[in-house]
C-alpha cells in the first residue's frame, strides 16, 4: 500500500476514532501515530520527521497572534459574569416584545451586540436560553421558533468580529496566501492578516442578522401564532432611560474593541486586551466583580484556551503525519482534477466542511482540514479574505448541525424539560437553510466579503 | 483499589492545585497587554521582554493548565455517542483512549522534547530577539511539565474507571458544563 | 546506490523571492551535479518546523540541512549574529572575501559546531535600505522615541539611539505602520520591499541600510550527516553553496535595479537618504553598542575582533577602488 493510500485511510480511521468519545486533541494524535508507526514498518514513513513536534509545539506557544485568544475568552466570560446579556435581552424586549415578532428580533439583535463584544457561544446560548426563552414561552412564541432563533443568534459571535474562528483562520491563511501567489508567479502578493478577515467578516455578519430577522418577521406573518406579541406589553415609564443603560457600556465596550481592531490602532492581541480591562471595568460598575467571579473567569480562561490549543498540539501530529505520508499531494491532485475547476473545487471543499460540521467541532476542522485544503484552493487564484469568510460561515453552521451541534447542547441543558430536543433539532431547520443560502450569496457576491476590506484598509 | 482510589485523589488534587495557580496568571497577561498597547501609543515607549513577557504567559497558561482542563473534563470529546452512553461505556472509552491514544502520544512527545530542552538548557538559550527576555530554555521545559502533568492526569483518568468498571459508583465523572467557544 | 535524501528546511516561507529561491538554487545545484547520488528537497518555513526552530531541527538530526541567516541563531549562540551583517560592517564581497580568505569559514565553523552544524555562506542579500519612515528622519534626535520594527544588532542600535524596537509577526506590519502602531519598519532591499507593499503604508524610504550592509544567508548542515559524505559530494555541497551565493547575491542586484526604478517612478516613492549627522551619530553608537555585546562573550569577540580587522583593511582599499569609483561614475559627463 502506497502512502497516500495510508493517509486516506488515516482519515476514515481518525473520524471512526474521535466518534467514541475520547478528547479530540489524543484521538487526532493517537489515530496520527498509530499511522506514523504503520507507515514506518511499510516504508513509507520517515520516523525522525516526528523530532520535529518539540519545535511545532514551541512554536505554538510563541505565535503572537494566538495570545489574541485567551484574552477574547477572557473577556467573553468576564461579559457573562458581569450579566451585561441579561439586561440587554430584558431592555430590548419590552422595547420590541409588544410587537409581533418583537422578542425575537430583540434576541437576535442582543445576539448581534454579543458577537460584537466577543461571542463566546456557549455563554450566549446559555443566557438566552435562559433569559429569553421563558418570556418567548410565556408570551406563545413556537418553541421550535424559539430554539432556532436562539440557537442561531447565539453562534454569531464566531463569524462578527472579534472572533476566535477569524483569528485561527488569519494565522493559517496568511501563509499560504503568500505561497500560492508565489508558486503563481505573483511575486509581490497583497499580504492577508488577520485584521483583514475581521473587517471582511463584518458585512456577512450583517447580511446573517437581516435574514434571521427577516426570517422571524416571515414566520410571524406565515403563522402569527408562533411569533407573537407580549399581551401585558405596557411599556414601563422611563424604557428608554433604561435602554440606554442596557445599551451604553456594551456600545462602548464594542466601539472600543472592534473600533481600535478595525481602524488598525491596535493589533488583534492589544485590542483583545482593552477588552479585557474593559469588561472587568464594566463588571466592576455593575458591582458584579468580587473574589469568586475572578476565580470563575480565570478558571474558564485557562479551561478553554487549553482546549483549544491542546487540540492544535494533537492534530499537528496528524497533518504531520498526513504530510509525511504524502497526503497533501493526493488531495492536492483530487483538487486539482475537480470537474468544474474552482467551483467544483469550492463545492467539494464546503461540502465536505459542511458534512464534517455535523459530526466535528469547528476546531478540528479549522486545524485538520483547512491547512491542507486552503492552500489548493488558493492556488486557484482566489480573494484569501473571501475563502476565509466563506469557511467561517461553513464552521459557524457546525454549531447549529445535529447531531452535534454545540449550540443545541447548551440549548437543550437550559431549556425546561417541556421543550422537546425534537423541537430544537426542527426549529434549527430554516437557520441552517439561511446559512446555506448565505454561503450561496457569498459565493455569488465575493464582494460582500471583500469590498469592505478594500475601501477601509488600502 | 484502594491503592487506585489514593492514586486518583492525589494527582487531581495536584493538578487542581496547579490549574488553579496558573489560572492567577490570565490576569497579569491580561494587564500586560494592555501596558504594552497603552505604554506605546499614549507614551511611546516600550520593550520587547515585556512584549515577549506576555507571550511567555499566553504558552505557560495553556500548556500547564491542560492536565487541569482533563480533570474538570475541558477537552473536547465528540459526543454524539459518548454523552447519552452509560457510565460503563465512558469508563471503557477513557480507560482504552489513555492507554492507546494519550500516554503513547505524551510519551512520543516527551521522548522527543527532553533532548530538545536539554539542548536549550545547555545553550542557556535566550530570545533571538534584541532586547528580548534571556532564560527562554525555562519556556521550553514548559513542554516537559505539560507532558508530565498530562500523563499524571491521563493515568488519574485511567485508574477512575478502573474504578468505576469494578463497580464504584462514586468515581464516574459528572462532566460540568463548559462555556465552549 | 544507495541515494542520499535530505530534507532542507528553510527559515523562509516557500519561494520567498530572494532569499527562499536561493535555498531551491541550492537544492538543485546539489541534486544535479551529484548525479542522482544526493536527492535534497526543500521545505518551506512551517511545513516541517516553524522558521526559527529550523537550526534545531537541523542539529537533532530531524532533517538533514537547513538555510537561513545566522542571525536568527542568536538565542542560542550569540557569536552567529556577526556571521550575517553587522551594522557599518563589511559589503557583500568583502563579506565574501572575509569568508574565503579573511579567517571566517574557520571562525564561522567553530560557531557552528556548537549548533552540531557545518557552515556555508549560501546568499547575501547585498547592501539593504534603511527601512520605511513615517516620520521625516532630519537628525539623530528624531530616533528618540521612534517606534521602529528592527531586529538584530540594528535594533540594539536604535534602542541606543532613544528608540523604541518593536516586534511584530510579518503580516501585521503593513497594518501596524499604516495606523501608527509603528513609525518604522526596516525589511529587506526595493526587491522585497516591493513585493511586501510597504509603500502603501509609509511616507518616506530612506538609505543607505547601515544596519545591514551585506547580509550573508546560510546553508546549515547536520554534522554527522556532512561527515558521513564522501570527498567528492562533499566537494559538490561545498561547490554549490558557492554558485549559490553568488547568483543570490546576482539575484538581488538585478532585481533591486529594477524594484527602485518601480518605486520611484510607479509608486512615487520618496526616497531620502541619511543625512551625515545621523549616519555618523549611529556609527558611533554602532561601535560603542557592539563592543559592548561582544565583551560578553569570548566567542563573539573573537569574531568581532576578525571582522573589524578587516573591515579596517578593506575601507583602506575600497577607498582607492570601489568607493572611489563609483564617485567617478556618477560624474556629470555623458556616456
Ligand atoms: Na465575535
Ligand atoms: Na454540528
Amino acid at each position: 500500500m502506497s502512502g497516500e493510500v495510508l493517509s486516506l485511510l488515516m482519515f476514515a480511521v481518525a473520524c471512526v476514532v474521535l466518534l467514541f468519545g475520547f478528547p479530540v486533541a489524543f484521538s487526532l494524535g493517537g489515530t496520527g501515530l498509530a499511522f506514523a508507526l504503520l507507515g514506518h514498518a511499510m516504508g513509507v514513513f520517515d520516523m525522525p520527521l516526528l523530532g520535529s513536534l518539540p519545535s511545532r509545539y514551541f512554536g505554538v506557544m510563541t505565535n503572537e497572534l494566538y495570545v489574541a485568544i485567551p484574552l477574547f475568552v477572557f473577556m467573553g466570560v468576564m461579559l457573562e459574569r458581569a450579566r451585561i446579556a441579561e439586561k440587554l435581552l430584558l431592555t430590548m424586549g419590552m422595547l420590541f416584545g409588544k410587537h409581533r415578532a418583537g422578542l425575537g428580533i430583540s434576541v437576535v439583535i442582543v445576539g448581534m451586540l454579543l458577537a460584537a463584544s466577543t461571542g463566546i457561544v456557549g455563554a450566549t446560548v446559555v443566557t438566552m436560553g435562559l433569559l429569553s426563552l421563558p418570556a418567548m414561552q410565556k408570551a406563545g412564541y413556537s418553541p421550535r421558533l424559539s430554539a432556532g432563533v436562539i440557537c442561531a443568534s447565539g453562534t454569531l459571535g464566531q463569524i462578527i468580529p472579534p472572533s476566535i474562528v477569524l483569528v485561527l483562520l488569519g494565522d493559517i491563511l496568511q501563509g499560504a496566501y503568500a505561497e500560492a501567489q508565489r508558486s503563481l508567479g505573483n511575486w509581490a502578493p497583497e499580504p492577508v492578516s488577520v485584521i483583514d478577515l475581521f473587517v471582511g467578516a463584518f458585512i456577512p455578519g450583517m447580511l446573517l442578522v437581516a435574514l434571521y430577522i427577516s426570517w422571524v418577521v416571515i414566520q410571524s406573518f406565515i403563522d402569527p401564532k408562533s411569533a407573537p406579541a407580549l399581551v401585558e406589553g405596557k411599556r414601563p415609564e422611563g424604557l428608554f432611560g433604561e435602554v440606554l443603560r442596557a445599551l451604553v457600556p456594551p456600545a462602548l465596550l464594542i466601539v472600543a474593541v472592534l473600533g481600535s481592531i478595525l481602524t488598525g490602532i491596535a493589533t488583534p492581541t492589544e485590542s483583545a486586551a482593552f477588552g479585557s480591562v474593559g469588561a472587568t471595568i464594566l463588571a466592576a460598575c455593575y458591582g458584579r466583580l468580587d473574589l469568586a467571579v475572578l476565580r470563575h473567569v480565570t478558571r474558564q480562561t485557562v479551561q478553554i484556551s487549553s482546549m483549544v490549543f491542546i487540540i492544535l498540539l494533537g492534530a499537528s501530529i496528524f497533518s504531520l503525519v498526513f504530510r509525511g505520508l504524502g497526503g497533501d499531494h493526493l488531495v492536492e491532485q483530487l483538487l486539482h482534477n475537480m470537474p468544474g475547476g474552482l467551483f467544483g473545487a469550492m463545492l467539494v471543499v464546503m461540502t465536505l466542511m459542511f458534512v464534517m460540521g455535523f459530526f466535528l467541532d469547528f476546531i478540528e476542522i479549522v486545524f485538520v482540514v483547512v491547512p491542507i485544503v486552503g492552500p489548493v484552493l488558493l492556488k486557484m487564484d482566489i480573494s484569501p479574505i473571501w475563502l476565509g469568510i466563506m469557511i467561517a460561515i461553513n464552521l459557524q453552521t457546525s454549531f447549529l448541525t445535529p447531531p452535534f451541534g454545540f449550540a443545541l447542547f447548551y440549548l437543550r441543558g437550559v431549556a425546561p424539560p417541556s421543550m422537546k430536543t425534537w423541537d430544537i433539532y426542527r426549529g434549527i431547520i430554516p437557520f441552517v437553510l439561511i446559512q446555506i443560502f448565505a454561503l450561496i450569496l457569498l459565493a455569488a457576491f465575493p464582494e460582500l466579503a471583500t469590498w469592505l476590506p478594500s475601501v477601509l484598509l488600502k | 483499589m484502594l491503592f487506585l482510589a489514593r492514586f486518583v485523589r492525589l494527582i487531581d488534587s495536584l493538578n487542581d492545585a496547579v490549574g488553579r495557580g496558573v489560572a492567577w496568571l490570565t490576569i497579569p497577561l491580561v494587564l500586560v497587554t494592555f501596558l504594552v498597547a497603552t505604554l506605546r501609543y499614549g507614551f511611546s515607549v516600550g520593550w520587547v521582554s515585556m512584549q515577549e513577557s506576555y507571550m511567555w504567559l499566553y504558552g505557560i497558561i495553556f500548556m500547564v493548565g491542560a492536565g487541569y482542563t482533563l480533570l474538570h473534563g475541558g477537552h473536547v470529546r465528540v459526543d454524539v455517542f459518548y454523552r447519552p452512553a452509560s457510565a460503563r461505556y465512558k469508563a471503557w472509552v477513557d480507560l482504552i483512549g489513555t492507554l492507546f491514544l494519550l500516554l503513547p502520544v505524551l510519551t512520543l512527545v516527551f521522548i522527543y522534547s527532553y533532548p530538545y530542552v536539554i539542548t536549550s538548557w545547555k545553550r542557556l538559550e535566550g530570545s533571538q530577539e534584541t532586547g528580548g527576555l534571556p532564560g527562554l530554555f525555562l519556556l521550553k521545559s514548559v513542554i516537559l511539565v505539560f507532558c508530565i502533568l498530562m500523563g499524571l492526569q491521563g493515568l488519574s483518568l485511567a485508574a477512575r474507571s478502573i474504578l468505576v468498571l469494578a463497580g464504584h459508583r462514586e468515581f464516574e465523572i459528572n462532566e460540568e458544563e463548559h462555556e465552549g467557544v | 546506490q544507495d541515494v542520499r535524501e535530505w530534507r532542507m528546511v528553510t527559515t523562509w516561507p516557500k519561494n520567498f523571492p530572494g532569499l527562499g529561491t536561493g535555498a531551491n538554487l541550492l537544492a538543485e545545484y546539489i541534486n544535479k551535479a551529484s548525479d542522482g547520488r544526493m536527492k535534497v528537497s526543500v521545505y518551506g518555513a512551517g511545513e516541517i518546523v516553524p522558521a526559527f526552530e529550523a537550526i534545531d531541527a537541523v542539529g537533532n538530526g530531524t532533517v538533514e540541512m537547513g538555510h537561513g541567516a545566522p542571525y536568527y541563531w542568536k538565542g542560542k549562540v550569540a557569536a552567529t549574529q556577526y556571521l550575517a551583517a553587522m551594522p557599518f560592517g563589511l559589503t557583500a564581497q568583502e563579506q565574501n572575501s572575509w569568508f574565503q580568505y579573511g579567517g571566517g569559514q574557520e571562525i564561522a565553523d567553530k560557531i557552528y559546531a556548537k549548533l552540531n552544524c557545518k557552515f556555508f555562506p549560501s546568499g547575501n542579500t547585498g547592501t539593504q535600505m534603511g527601512g520605511w519612515f513615517n516620520k521625516e528622519m532630519n537628525t539623530i534626535d528624531d530616533f528618540k522615541g521612534l517606534k521602529m520594527r528592527i531586529p538584530g544588532l540594528g535594533g540594539e542600535v536604535i534602542q541606543a539611539a532613544g528608540g523604541n524596537v518593536v516586534n511584530l509577526p510579518g503580516g501585521e506590519i503593513p497594518p501596524a505602520l499604516q495606523s501608527g502602531a509603528i513609525d518604522a519598519t526596516e525589511w529587506v532591499g526595493p526587491y522585497n520591499d516591493l513585493a511586501f507593499g510597504l509603500y502603501k503604508s509609509a511616507k518616506y524610504y530612506y538609505y543607505p541600510g547601515w544596519h545591514e550592509p551585506a547580509t550573508t544567508l546560510e546553508n546549515f548542515i547536520n554534522l554527522e550527516a556532512w561527515n558521513d559524505l564522501p570527498d567528492d559530494l562533499k566537494a559538490i555541497v561545498e561547490q554549490a553553496n558557492r554558485a549559490t551565493n553568488q547568483m543570490v547575491l546576482s539575484e538581488f542586484v538585478a532585481r533591486n535595479n529594477q524594484a527602485l526604478k518601480t518605486l520611484r517612478e510607479k509608486h512615487n516613492v520618496d526616497v531620502r537618504p541619511f543625512s551625515d549627522e545621523i549616519l555618523t551619530n549611529l556609527g558611533t553608537l554602532a561601535g560603542k553598542v557592539l563592543r559592548e555585546l561582544v565583551a560578553a562573550d569570548p566567542l563573539s569577540q573573537e569574531v568581532f575582533d576578525s571582522l573589524v580587522a578587516f573591515r579596517a583593511q578593506s575601507i583602506t582599499w575600497a577607498k582607492y577602488s570601489e568607493s572611489a569609483f563609483m564617485q567617478a561614475r556618477v560624474l556629470p559627463f555623458k556616456y
